[in-house]
């Protein structure tokens, strides 16, 4: 026993420290936990011999709580009601983002001379942008009070509910992937009508979630929301059902229940210990050696798909009627990818396929690690790459 | 003056409001209380941050860029605003006021003006609910409520004005 505490206080040691890291050098905490778990894992501390975290059973289980919270608040986020207000721009900004940028993804991947799920798992790794990197850079750097901030906003918001749909098909996909089709076709049909009880339930059982919050205690508050959380998405793993759907579902159902406001004061410090460690677990998973042999379709990835979704989100900017050099800036915005791409990944390693155990999740972490520093750079560099973008293409600078 | 509201998923709402030169005042209202105010010179410059205000502090600041503490124009008594005309106004009884030393019956205040007395203030104490045979003495403050012409009766009867 003593051993694993040490282990975990290891484990608290070096989040706090790459956080602090992070927050010195201004930049997302989640790329430097990735690396701080990479670094004190097996693979590089426990290859020299140095005191290392083991990717143990326990770590794996706190990181899929982890899990289960990230995409808790994305759905208590998330409102059908703004969707369906601002249908017209978001859903034609959402769509181009989602046809530019996932199909690109898949292409890739089937280039690359991979199965269909797992180009598949390629695309949505690519496709979907980081809601916590991107709405902390537009923070700092002030965007948020500028038009651009809507679209992008609004472009997150779209890639929550896409994601949602695409993790529950994409989980059945890898879990029920080898009885053929048959076998996907039942997990399919297990997994959305799992899924559409609880949709169900969320839209009409409103009232019921206000009942099990309403209690002053801070204490018995967030026991009864985790008791409810967790649960569901162990019953819906169980079924071989996505859990982070499930969570997201139920965060949907709390969001109308008058105590949004509530649960983001009092369980957001969870979210943000588990969230964390998962994060470092994808570190402790990630062997920097297979990351050397994913450089190849690493940097077909990112020479694609950074420019792909400048201008998706170029294309999202001017369906919200901006000016060239702000829809620029909604693409530039949207370009940094984390916390889902890693989400992605990590459903991907519990696939059948070497492809799935090793490469894609490899892929991933060097993929995000990538993708949220250039993403924050580009941000923060805007105006040498609207100056870069604008300086030949004279009918383009006509807004 | 046209304000204009929008959401901002994930992270608050945000407030824009006209100044009139084609610059625009942006309040950026986080989901953590947090307040950013921005100015925007024009449709196509950036915004400029100007300053950024926890919850407690933009409430108390606030209130007195709303006029509740002074206002130099109007009036230079308290005054709260109940709908659109009726006033919750603070009067100061002056040590040669005409009512100093009568009693709320005797003064007729509700009678001349309209206006009703809610609370007397006397130093620390507070006498809610007055009746016609309570006391009003020099230095004690009047909460009145009335229509907004009653209450500047009120005011000029009391204070000699």
């Amino acid at each position: 026993m003593a051993a694993e505490l040490l282990e975990f206080g290891y484990l608290f040691v070096v989040l706090a420290v790459t956080g602090a890291i992070a927050l010195r050098l201004g930049l997302s905490v989640i790329p430097l936990y990735v690396v701080g778990g990479v670094v004190v894992g097996p693979y590089v501390a426990g290859r020299f011999g140095l005191p290392y975290v083991a990717d143990s059973e326990v770590v794996t289980l706190l990181a899929e709580l982890g899990i289960v919270l990230l995409l808790f608040f994305l759905g208590l986020e998330f409102s059908l009601d703004r969707l369906r207000a601002a249908r017209s721009n978001i859903g034609r900004a959402g769509a181009i983002d989602l046809l530019v940028n996932l199909p690109l993804g898949v292409v890739i991947g089937l280039a690359l001379g991979w199965s269909v799920v797992e180009a598949f798992l390629l695309g949505g790794i690519v496709y979907i942008s980081s809601s916590a990197i991107v709405t902390k850079t537009l923070i700092d750097l002030g965007w948020i009070a500028d038009p651009e901030s809507e679209p992008i906003l609004g472009t997150l918001v779209f890639e929550d509910l896409a994601i949602a749909v695409y993790l529950a098909a994409v989980t059945s996909l890898v879990l029920g992937g080898e009885g053929g089709l048959v076998a996907i076709g039942r997990s399919l049909a297990i997994a959305f009508g799992f899924l559409g009880l609880l949709l169900v339930l969320v839209q009409y059982g409103t009232s019921l979630f206000t009942r099990v919050l309403d209690v002053e205690n801070q204490e018995a508050f967030v026991l009864r929301a985790l008791a409810v959380v967790v649960p569901v998405a162990g019953a819906a793993l169980a079924l071989g059902v996505s859990e982070a759907v499930a969570a997201f579902f139920v965060g949907m159902g709390f969001s109308t229940s008058g105590h949004r406001e509530t649960i983001e004061r009092r369980l957001t410090s969870v979210r943000d210990v588990f969230a964390a460690i998962f994060f470092f677990w994808i570190g402790l998973g990630t062997d920097p050696t297979l990351l050397a042999a994913v450089v190849v379709p690493l940097v077909i990835a990112v020479v694609l798909t950074a420019p792909a979704k400048v201008v998706s989100g170029y294309l999202g900017g001017r369906v919200y009627d901006l000016s060239t050099h702000r829809s620029l800036r909604v693409g530039v915005g949207l370009v940094p990818r984390g916390e889902f791409s890693l989400v992605i990944a990590a459903l991907a390693a519990s696939g059948s396929t070497q492809v799935m155990r090793e490469v894609i999740p490899a892929f991933a972490v060097g993929y995000v690690l990538v993708m949220s520093a250039l993403g924050t750079v580009l941000m923060q560099r805007s105006d040498l790459v609207e100056r870069l973008v604008f300086r030949g293409g004279s009918a383009k600078t006509e807004s | 003056m046209t304000v204009y509201e929008s959401d901002l998923p994930g992270v608050g709402k945000k407030h824009e409001i006209e100044l009139g030169d084609g610059a625009r005042l942006v309040i950026v209202t986080h989901n953590t209380g947090k307040r950013e105010v921005f100015r925007r010179e024009s449709a196509d410059s950036d915004s400029e941050k100007l300053f950024e205000l926890d919850d407690e502090l933009a409430r108390q600041v606030g209130t007195l860029l709303e006029g509740a503490y002074f206002q130099p124009v109007q009036s230079t008594d308290i005054e709260t605003l109940l709908g659109d005309n009726t006033l919750l106004e603070w009067v100061e009884v002056g040590a040669d006021s005409d009512v100093a030393g009568k009693t709320l019956g005797a003064s007729d205040l509700r009678q001349a003006t309209g206006a009703s007395v809610i609370a007397i203030e006397r130093g620390d104490e507070v006498i809610t609910s007055p009746g016609g045979d309570a006391m009003i003495e020099a230095g004690d403050t009047l909460v009145v409520i009335g229509p907004r012409a009653a209450c500047r009766d009120f005011v000029a009867l009391v204070t000699g004005a």
